[in-house]
């Protein structure tokens, strides 16, 4: 336990730089989307905004247009905007395959070779993602609320802490989701390149199955196959509650990514 | 007990048969070389000894410790150098040493440390450095020190001079008969002949994953031929005759080469007659035995 102690502390060190950074990147845009929203509203320009929606993407957003098309609506992208959500995702791919990178460099056999079980490098990966992604979140949460304290203008109404804690929920519970799966590929992975490319096509393919059944109705009967699906922040901005369902859903996939990784990683020859 | 046991070893990648039914032991205090041509499988084998690598069948046992089963225990006492050092390269030499000492369950012990710095020639401030600015020597000491910087009672070590410089090798030679003389066992591999002749009480010889020779390194060298020279202060004929076990290699007027194997008094007294000038005998060499063990596996 102590040398899975140590083995956590260390790997968090290593990626203190990449999640700090990445942290604060994610923190500022929150404060760039605010100070836009801000200047928008100050504005009035939200409903010419809102004509100058094109009929599909009224289509994608249904009912929650109005919702979207406010201060409050834009304040929410920065939990759903694609650059932030791949990034999320990215990171906790990267974060997961980090057996794999061990097992490619030849770290693993250092690290193997000490009275170490293997499931303990299993359990660090999973805590190092959960910290760093919370971390991340904390951070984006952190940077809205700043972000409205010093550029929301008077009088607006702002996002509720439900709202954005839903939000930032959810967006966490989808990037541990495709950690998980990312995990298990990179448990029985040579190459960490290889169990992150596919994951990341993993999650391209499903991201786009999901698009596609939002739009198109023949694709809905497999859209639920998508995590995505399980991520739908603007029911959230319209007032709904986080649908605990989802929660379960990318939770369970997870979970069992995770387990998959513990059983493949328990097994497999490492050599590199 | 033998600090390392290997039974009926065998390890299989698709068709490849890596390892075939291995059985050696280790004893207490010795320094056994494991040698073999590139792919013979003495890599595969040193996984398994650290359970990296599953066996297909058989079972291997450190201090009486299943690799595979018990793993944990078995890797309790051990010290490991790998044949190419994979550390990220962000890490400084302090902190991989710190790291993989808390791996080990054991307390650094600064003062083993230090002697290992001193002995390596690897100064401390270069332990604050990081790696991506160390040379391929540095990392090789590196690896060294961590390997033995616990003091562990089994060493295990694949090819554990390369990269190092001519000096460094004098001293990790030296090294190695100290740890040997506090009754540490060394189970190392190595491609390098003159450094197992010179540090191994024992070899085993691997072949296509097979064991094809243990032995002492004395018993060994005694297999091996002496090249004999003899020259002589006028022109003699070659010799009609040679006791059993001399071979005539090359011959002119005033001189033969011989090898001889086992003792000389018979070709002395054969040549006690002959007006001999001079004779230059060279001392049997391990190399000529083993290299002819690894000759005839290349057939």
């Amino acid at each position: 336990m102590r040398s899975a102690a140590l083995l956590f502390v260390y790997s968090l060190k290593r990626v203190r730089t990449l999640a700090l950074t990445a942290g604060l990147l994610l923190a500022a845009f929150q404060l760039v989307l605010i100070f836009v929203a801000g200047s928008i509203q100050s504005s009035g320009g939200f409903n010419q905004l809102s004509a100058l929606l094109p009929p599909f993407a009224r289509e994608l957003l249904g009912p929650s247009v109005a919702a979207f098309m406010s201060f409050s609506g834009i304040v929410c992208l920065g939990y759903f905007q694609l650059a932030v959500m791949g990034a999320l995702i990215a990171l906790a791919v990267t974060l997961a395959t980090t057996p794999a990178s061990e097992v490619e460099i030849g770290f693993m056999d250092l690290i193997l070779a000490r009275p170490l079980a293997r499931h303990w490098i299993i359990s660090r990966t999973i805590a190092l993602t959960i910290v760093v992604t919370a971390f991340m979140l904390a951070l984006m949460v952190a940077g809205t609320w700043t972000g409205l304290r010093l550029f929301a203008p008077k009088g607006v109404q702002w996002p509720s802490a439900t709202l954005v804690n839903s939000l930032a929920v959810n967006l966490g519970m989808l990037a541990l989701c495709w950690g998980g799966v990312a995990m298990a590929i990179g448990a029985a992975s040579r190459r960490r390149s290889v169990a992150g490319g596919a994951a990341g096509l993993l999650a391209l393919a499903t991201f786009l199955l999901d698009y596609v059944g939002r739009l198109w109705q023949p694709a809905q009967s497999v859209a639920w196959l998508s995590p995505f699906r399980y991520y739908n922040p603007f029911d959230l901005i319209t007032g709904n509650a986080l649908p605990f369902k989802n929660l379960v859903v990318l939770g369970a996939i997870a979970l069992a990514g995770f387990a998959t990784a513990y059983a493949l990683f328990a097994q497999r020859d490492i050599s590199h | 007990m033998a600090p390392i046991s290997i039974r009926g070893l065998s390890k299989r990648y698709g068709n490849v048969l890596a390892v075939n039914n291995l059985s050696l032991d280790a004893i207490q205090g010795e320094i056994l070389g494991f040698l073999g041509l590139n792919g013979a499988g003495k890599t595969t084998t040193i996984r398994i000894l650290l359970d990296l690598l599953r066996p297909n069948r058989g079972n291997a046992f450190i201090l009486g410790h299943d690799c595979q089963s018990d793993g944990i225990r078995a890797r309790r006492n051990i010290g490991y150098l790998p044949g190419e050092m994979g550390i990220y390269s962000d890490l400084t030499g302090r902190d991989v040493l710190d790291l993989l000492a808390g791996l080990s369950g054991h307390a650094v012990n600064m003062s083993r440390r230090g002697e290992l710095q001193e002995r390596l020639e690897f100064p401390a401030r270069d332990l604050h450095r990081r790696l991506r600015e160390y040379s391929t020597g540095m990392k090789r000491k590196l690896g060294l020190i961590q390997a033995f910087q616990t003091d562990p009672m089994i060493l295990i070590l694949d090819e554990p001079t390369e990269g190092l410089d001519p000096l460094m090798q004098e001293s990790f030679y030296k090294l190695l008969l100290d740890v040997k003389r506090s009754g540490r066992t060394v189970f190392m591999s190595s491609h390098v002949l003159s450094e197992v002749d010179r540090v191994c009480d024992r070899i085993a010889l691997v072949r296509k994953g097979e064991l094809v020779l243990l032995s002492n390194v004395e018993e060994l060298r005694k297999l091996a031929a002496r090249s004999v020279r003899v020259l002589f202060s006028g022109d003699v004929p070659a010799p009609a005759g040679l006791p059993a076990g001399t071979e005539l290699i090359e011959t002119s007027p005033q001189s033969w080469n011989l090898e001889v194997q086992g003792p000389l008094g018979p070709l002395l007294r054969v040549i006690a007659t002959l007006p001999v000038r001079d004779i230059e005998i060279e001392e049997p060499k391990l190399e000529d035995v083993v290299l002819k063990y690894y000759r005839d596996g290349a057939r």
